[in-house]
């Protein structure tokens, strides 16, 4: 049984998980979602908090290569899972964005700001899944993350955009070694 | 805040069974159901079955056993699932978000048995059995009556749903799964259709099923459709009668409601397209 023993009279659980490439080893309480966790827990607010029902897409994380709403995980899950957010998305210790990020500003695919972080982990998902989404396989990795500003149009084109430029490195750090 | 007092992540399904045992937990798959609903509804220990391997799908001689916790998004890939059971691979193809696909699991849409809940109409088409485990037994209850109302089951408070275990169909078999909702992603049904015709060698329709979800209060088979369907080569008539037939069935059993009037021609307008794209065969064969 993984946990300690006493994890049925204690409210919480010891986890080991990767964030953002950095190994971490911690105690969570068992009634807070991931979401919770990683803002108010770590202090990594890239991570947003919309709706907390799965609707809105705000809060998508990349868990072990694929997207999923930290609203709907319980932080004592994260038990041995590769984990990334917004906040490890931009090359290490280099300057610049990510070309996801990139080709987000230059589109226009921002406006307020808020469900970026989600469309994000969104697009590279998909581009882990295959590397040249047709528009309606974009369309389909996106429509878990709404936005109210931008609007669609100028997030696809940033999509196509930042397609068009990956190279292999881009991707590397992202891939989970459990799968 | 979520109210969740206690979570405990077994190895095995012997502990798990064991731990079940006491009756005060509940079973925790992808969450996507039970997450959102474990705010404010009173206190619950958690039982994660992610460390079960509950995941597999398995073929065997007749039969095809996908594990509960497999996931929409391996329904969707899975290719025995796929190729033998194309119709829960629309419907799991369907559910909801790419997120809520990557999470959400087989068992936790039919143990939650909305009304809504799409991969149950392609169950019912395969004649589905949910095999029920508890510590000291285990036993095996056709989907169709593992649901007994909406959001009620038959399953024990000690009991797992392990696996699913479908029929394949007879070849040449000509499906099609349509989904009705107010817009295409995040997009909870208004009504489902799981149709399957079986043909004969010479073009007639020698069986069918035909299963309906958010119609009834609990999805299922209308098999006065399938009756009239039977032994006859497929038209335009012929379909646009099981469609009304269909809206007949679900105005006599719902009763009328302030839906009726828009739900009627729409249940039979679904079901005559569902039919006239299974019979075109270019939806899926199988
Ligand atoms: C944004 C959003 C959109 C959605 N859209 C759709 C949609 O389009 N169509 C649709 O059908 N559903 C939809 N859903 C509902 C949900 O995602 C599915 O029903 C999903 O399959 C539930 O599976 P789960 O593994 O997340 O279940 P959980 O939430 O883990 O569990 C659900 C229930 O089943 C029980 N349970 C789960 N597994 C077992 C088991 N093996 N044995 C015994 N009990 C078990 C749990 O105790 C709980 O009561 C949506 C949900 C969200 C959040």
């Amino acid at each position: 049984m993984k946990g300690p023993q006493d994890s049925a009279t204690v409210a919480r659980v010891q986890v080991s998980f990767r964030l953002n490439g950095v190994s971490f080893r911690k105690r969570v309480p068992v009634d807070w979602t991931l979401l919770r966790y990683l803002r108010e827990g770590l202090g990594y607010y890239g991570t947003k908090c919309g709706c907390e029902i799965g609707d809105c897409g705000a809060c998508t994380v990349l868990y072990d290569g694929v997207a999923l709403n930290a609203c709907l995980i319980l932080a004592p899950q994260v038990d041995g899972v590769d984990i990334w957010t917004i906040e490890g998305v931009a090359p290490q210790g280099e300057r610049g964005l990510h070309p996801v990020q990139q080709a987000f500003v230059e589109r226009g695919a921002v406006h307020c700001g808020f469900c970026t972080p989600g469309f994000v982990m969104s697009t590279i998902a998909l581009f882990l899944e295959t590397r040249n989404p047709s528009r309606q396989e974009i369309k389909e990795a996106l429509a878990g993350n709404l936005c109210r500003c931008t609007g669609y149009i100028q997030i696809l084109d940033a999509v196509k955009t930042a397609a068009s430029r990956l190279r292999d490195r881009d991707l590397k750090k992202f891939v989970s070694r459990r799968r | 805040m979520i109210d969740v007092t206690t979570y405990i992540r077994p190895g095995s399904l012997e502990e798990a069974l064991d731990v079940l045992a006491s009756g005060e937990f509940t079973p925790l798959a992808g969450g996507t159901d039970l997450i959102p609903h474990a705010r404010g509804r009173g206190p619950r220990k958690m039982l994660d079955l992610s460390g079960l391997s509950l995941d597999r799908v398995t073929r065997t001689a007749s039969s095809i056993e996908v594990g509960a916790c497999a996931t929409h998004s391996e329904l969707c890939r899975d290719a025995v699932v796929t190729k033998a059971l194309p119709l829960l691979s629309k419907a799991a193809a369907l559910v909801g978000t790419k997120q809520v696909r990557n999470r959400g699991t087989l068992g936790g849409n039919v143990v939650n048995a909305s009304p809504c809940a799409d991969t149950v109409p392609a169950l019912l088409n395969h004649d589905a059995v949910a095999v029920l485990v508890s510590k000291d037994a285990r036993r095996k209850v056709p989907v169709e009556a593992f649901i007994t109302g909406p959001y009620a089951t038959c399953i024990g408070p000690n009991e797992l749903l392990t696996s699913i275990v479908c029929e394949p169909l007879e070849k040449p078999t000509f499906v099609s799964f349509l989904k009705l909702g107010r817009r295409q992603a995040v997009n909870i049904s208004r009504m489902s259709l799981a149709v399957c015709l079986m043909m004969d060698g010479k073009g007639s329709i020698k069986g069918a099923r035909v299963s309906a979800g958010a119609v009834f209060p609990v999805a299922r088979r209308m098999r006065e459709v399938e009756r009239l369907l039977a032994g006859e080569s497929p038209s335009k008539r012929l379909f646009a009668e099981a469609g009304a037939l269909a809206a007949q069935l679900m105005v006599k059993e719902s009763g009328v409601r302030w839906s009726t009037p828009y739900k009627r021609p729409v249940l039979a307008a679904l079901l005559e397209r569902a039919l006239a794209e299974a019979a075109s065969g270019n939806f899926g064969e199988q």
